[in-house]
């Protein structure tokens, strides 16, 4: 069964098909989130809360983007919300907890971390996503900007100065 | 999973951005790697979604019987107004009248300021 029935027959109140359609899509989703979290934890919960909405709104999805677009975009404005109720200090200290914690599961398969994780969870995460939806998963900058909920042109002069900003921290960091 | 290839999309790049970019996919790649999902079985999503649907299922009944009692009060304050003290519901309507447009004007000025921001 392909996807698009399986969507139709979830919309039509199918149980079988909608977890047969979240299930093919959680891993996307979880790597997803742990790109933009940078963070394990909280890329787990929201995949919860994302598939929970998705049960929850999936008679509104209308099919004009790819089914895991739909996703993401839930998923991108779930986490804003989040960091928008969370107080930046206490976000910071667990970007630092959870990035230790991502740099030891490395160092336990004998992999180098990269310094541009380090970098990325620098920055907001609201220059950080649509980077990576950008230059990762190939989203145009309209896409981005509708998932969002931002202009197209906000999208590109956050992506570009991002891009900047990232490679000015690398820069430094080769440096030291 | 890469939908689509970097060098296709929309923007261009320099050489000095396509290597920051590269940089950044390798790094989000080993992020993958680092961090290996493991997908629940068939089962596990069912009975979240059961539970899921039970859960909507309750809270629109709730939402319900709340509209529904808050009517029934609301039309009954209006219907022993109007049989008790008639007058008393054509000024409730004037001060309504008044009121409605000064509201009015309120929201859309609101949302303009949203919509500006």
């Amino acid at each position: 069964m392909d996807e698009k029935d399986l969507i139709r027959k979830a919309k039509k109140g199918d149980t079988l098909a909608l977890s047969k359609l979240l299930q093919q899509n959680y891993s996307f989703l979880v790597k997803y989130l742990m790109k933009v979290t940078l963070h394990p934890q909280i890329a787990e919960d929201l995949t919860q809360e994302t598939m929970m909405k998705c049960i929850e709104k999936i008679q509104l999805y209308n099919g004009e983007s790819k089914f895991s677009s739909w996703l993401i975009t839930i998923a991108t404005n779930l986490f804003i919300d989040q960091q928008r109720r969370k107080k930046r200090e206490k976000n910071w200290l667990e970007q630092e907890r959870a990035l230790r914690k991502m740099k030891w599961n490395a160092a336990i398969m004998n992999e180098d971390w990269t310094d541009v994780l380090d970098v990325l969870a620098q920055i907001n995460e609201e220059i950080r996503m649509p980077i990576v939806l950008k230059h990762y998963y190939g989203y145009t900058y309209e896409e981005i900007g509708e998932m969002m909920g931002i202009a197209e042109g906000t999208v590109k002069s956050r992506v570009s100065n991002g891009l900047k900003s990232v490679r000015k921290e690398l820069a430094e960091l080769e440096g030291v | 999973m890469k939908e689509y290839d970097s060098k296709n999309s929309n923007s261009i790049l320099d050489d000095e951005d396509e290597l920051t970019v590269k940089q950044l996919i390798d790094g989000l790649e080993k992020l993958d790697q680092w961090n290996p999902v493991s997908t629940p079985n068939l089962q596990w999503f069912q009975q979240n979604v059961e539970l899921e649907k039970k859960r909507i299922r309750k809270k629109q009944w709730k939402d319900l019987l709340t509209f529904i009692s808050v009517a029934v009060f609301v039309l009954s304050v209006v219907i022993a107004v109007v049989y008790r003290q008639p007058i008393l519901f054509l000024y409730f309507q004037l001060v309504g009248i008044i009121l409605l447009p000064l509201a009015f004007n309120n929201t859309s000025k609101t949302r303009k300021k949203v919509s500006t921001e």
